[in-house]
């Protein structure tokens, strides 16, 4: 099986990691949950007018922290750190994937989406292609990259509760899946608290927050254990020689293809992540879109450029202190998955830093999987169940349905992440070939091709769901298929890894999708109008979105089709 | 009027005035998007911007790597100063310095062009349209 790092181990429990109760760093990481609240609070209060059109007047770098602090889930904070660790040169094909796919989406679909004016996948979907189903396909999309997403998560929040918490011991679980279910259910009640608080605006501050956790943890380390003083980012290439050869060694661990088609699926995934799109809706033009846009990839750039840092110290401290990092036994996933908070604690600095490091890794992914429930839950409620399902649904009834949906993820995520079988960061890839795969061709054939039509569409986005569970059944992601051996073709393990199976999938689905909207019938006119209207260059007023600039026009000139 | 109307047809402008002109007699409501066809001034300029960007992309984030696949020994070896294996420090760094050097070039590029054709994002909009001149030509600009 050519899957990235398939390394595994039943009880999952990190090696060397100091597993206990502890005071300061537990009363940190509430702490921490509860500021974000506060703040939400805050800005709540001090906001009376309808939070979305306050919203709107967010300038270029809060927008770039907010859509920073949106990306930074456990996978960039603990995730990234931990596949450079485990398999060198291949985990930096995350380090680009998750970044470079901010440039691809600057140029083709940020500045367009904002004129568009439709900030969820199955709102822009249905508008686009004028179907329903085309919206449900992309709501349940939505549900999916939320469920696949948050597994990561969850398998995140499990480990670095451990460490702060301990095990818990209840009888028939284990110390992380004791702390799995617990996260996981405060998660869901922060998501009810802050859903109520309007926490969109206080991801500045969860910013803020996260990458100075990060930050001082890396800084610290690398002074304490001497490897780095003033930029650790550059200074630990001193180190890359004096490591094993299977940290820096290029395809040593994963062969050339499979880091390019790992990249490609990333980066094109990042452009069709609903939770990424809804962060031009609370810009005031396309001109701020886009300026947000590069300052949300350099506040990204901080982390992921002192990531592999963090990653060469931590293999380093593993070797000195627990065992050599790499051969037999080599460091486990689990570990690695939390080698930024014990790299951290192996540099012999005081618990309560270390406990700080960790509670950034906890908040980085109690708050990402919050933003993908609501993001996954409201495709449920209102682009089903209201739009489709019960049409005349009352508001008290969409919302019993968005909660039961938020109930649903969270069952679905604790069953899935009760084993997980891989790393945090290959757990979450697996989101990003569906995105990149059902997606992004939509988004970027509905803003740059007027002729894209509904059956193309639709076609289109079948074609993908397809494409994507074949690879995933085939090594038996999640345990789906044969208990986990999945069905085990290798053309297809070679050729279309469900880590990065997008660089086949994406393709076949632009093709699908353009052979069959030519050999159907065109768009309506009010739709190529829409699309039109976003890429004209001159200003539109704030609150409107391509369609009623459409409506008003033919309203004004209905001799003009 | 027919859907794809497009006032200009010609492969390229005149004088950049002429452009500019052309340009703002355009109406986007009556002019065909296609990526591979841009039909306005504006659109074939940001168009240019835009592939050019691309391409470029494409050698950043993926070039490091197919070099160290192709020369494998000049890639592992050490850089001056740094000390970095250069394959590292092309992917590790140069990937992601380089996305965000092209996206801070590209929002710079298109605000030249909105200065270019006279677009100011920075006066509130109050015409609901966004829309000022007749697809007809009817308003000189």
């Amino acid at each position: 099986m050519a899957a990235a790092v398939p390394l595994q181990e039943s009880a999952l429990l990190p090696e060397g990691l100091n597993v206990s109760f502890k005071l300061l760093p537990a009363a940190i990481v509430s702490a921490m949950m509860l500021s974000f609240l506060v703040i939400g609070f805050i800005y709540k209060v001090a906001d009376t007018d309808d939070m979305w059109v306050a919203g709107r007047s967010i300038g270029n770098i809060e927008n770039g922290m907010a859509i920073g602090a949106n990306w930074m889930s456990a996978a960039s904070y603990l995730g990234m750190a931990a596949l450079i660790a485990l398999s060198g040169v291949y985990g930096l094909a995350f380090v680009v994937g998750w970044t470079t796919g901010y440039f691809v989406l600057l140029i083709f679909l940020a500045a367009q989406m904002r004129r568009f004016g439709k900030y969820t996948a199955p709102d822009f979907v249905g508008d686009r292609f004028n179907s329903d189903s085309a919206r449900a396909i992309a709501a349940i999309t939505t549900f999916l990259i939320g469920f696949v997403y948050a597994i990561g998560q969850a398998r995140g929040m499990g480990l670095v509760g451990l460490y702060i918490f301990g095990d818990p011991g209840i009888p028939g679980l284990s110390g992380y899946q004791s702390m799995m279910i617990l996260f996981m259910v405060i998660t869901i009640g922060y998501l009810a608290l802050s859903g109520m608080l309007g926490a969109t605006k206080n991801m500045v501050f969860q910013y803020l927050i996260l990458i100075i956790a990060f930050l001082v943890g890396l800084y610290a380390t690398g002074w304490a254990a001497g490897y780095s003083t003033i930029l650790p980012q550059l200074e630990y290439a001193q180190l890359i020689s004096a490591l094993s050869a299977e940290f820096s060694e290029p395809f040593v661990n994963e062969s050339y293809y499979l880091w390019i088609a790992t990249a490609v699926s990333l980066a094109f995934g990042t452009c069709g992540l609903p939770h990424v799109l809804v962060r031009f809706y609370t810009v005031d033009n396309e001109r701020t879109a886009r300026w947000s846009t590069v300052w949300g990839l350099f506040f990204i750039a901080l982390l992921y450029l002192s990531a592999p840092a963090y990653a060469a110290f931590g293999t380093d401290l593993y070797s000195q202190n627990i065992r050599p990092a790499f051969g037999d036994p080599g460091m486990t996933s689990a570990a690695a998955d939390v080698i930024v908070v014990l790299a951290t604690q192996l540099s012999g600095l005081p618990s309560w830093l270390v406990g700080f490091v960790a509670a950034g890794g906890i908040a980085a992914a109690v708050a990402t999987t919050a933003g993908l429930f609501i993001a996954g839950s409201s495709a449920i409620s209102h682009d089903i169940y209201a739009n489709i399902i019960n049409e005349d649904a009352s508001q008290r009834k969409q919302m019993i349905v968005g909660r039961l949906s938020i109930v649903a993820l969270g069952v679905l995520t604790m069953a899935a992440a009760f084993d997980p079988q891989a790393p945090i960061a290959a757990l979450v890839s697996y989101a990003f070939s569906l995105a990149a795969t059902v997606l992004f061709p939509m988004f970027f054939l509905g803003l740059w091709w007027e002729r894209t039509n509904r059956q193309g569409a639709l076609t289109g986005m079948i074609t993908g769901l397809i494409l994507w569970l074949i690879p995933m059944a085939n090594e038996g992601a999640f345990g789906i298929v044969n208990g986990g051996a999945g069905l085990g073709i290798d053309v297809i393990a070679t050729w279309m890894p469900a880590i990065g199976s997008a660089i086949v999938s994406m393709p076949l689905v632009f093709v699908v999708t353009i052979v069959v909207s030519l050999m159907t019938d065109n768009p309506p006119q009010e739709t190529r109008q829409m699309v039109r209207q976003c890429h004209s260059p001159r200003p539109m007023a704030q609150d409107r979105t391509a369609e009623e600039v459409v409506a008003r026009r033919t309203d004004d000139s209905p001799a003009d089709d | 009027m027919s859907d794809n109307t497009s006032h200009d047809t010609r492969p390229d402008g005149g004088v950049p005035g002429d452009v500019v002109n052309r340009e703002q007699q355009t109406d986007y409501l009556q002019t065909e998007i296609n990526i591979l066809k841009p039909s306005t001034p504006y659109m074939r300029d940001h168009l240019k911007v835009i592939w050019t960007g691309f391409t470029v992309w494409i050698f950043t984030t993926f070039g490091p790597v197919t070099a160290t696949v192709l020369a494998p020994d000049i890639m592992t070896s050490t850089m001056p100063v740094l000390g970095f294996p250069w394959h590292y420090f092309g992917i590790a760094i140069g990937g992601p310095g380089g996305s965000l050097l092209l996206a801070a070039w590209y929002a710079r590029k298109r605000d030249q062009l909105d200065e270019k054709y006279g677009i100011d994002h920075s006066a509130p909009v109050t015409d609901p349209g966004g829309q000022t001149t007749a697809a007809d030509g009817g308003e000189e600009a």
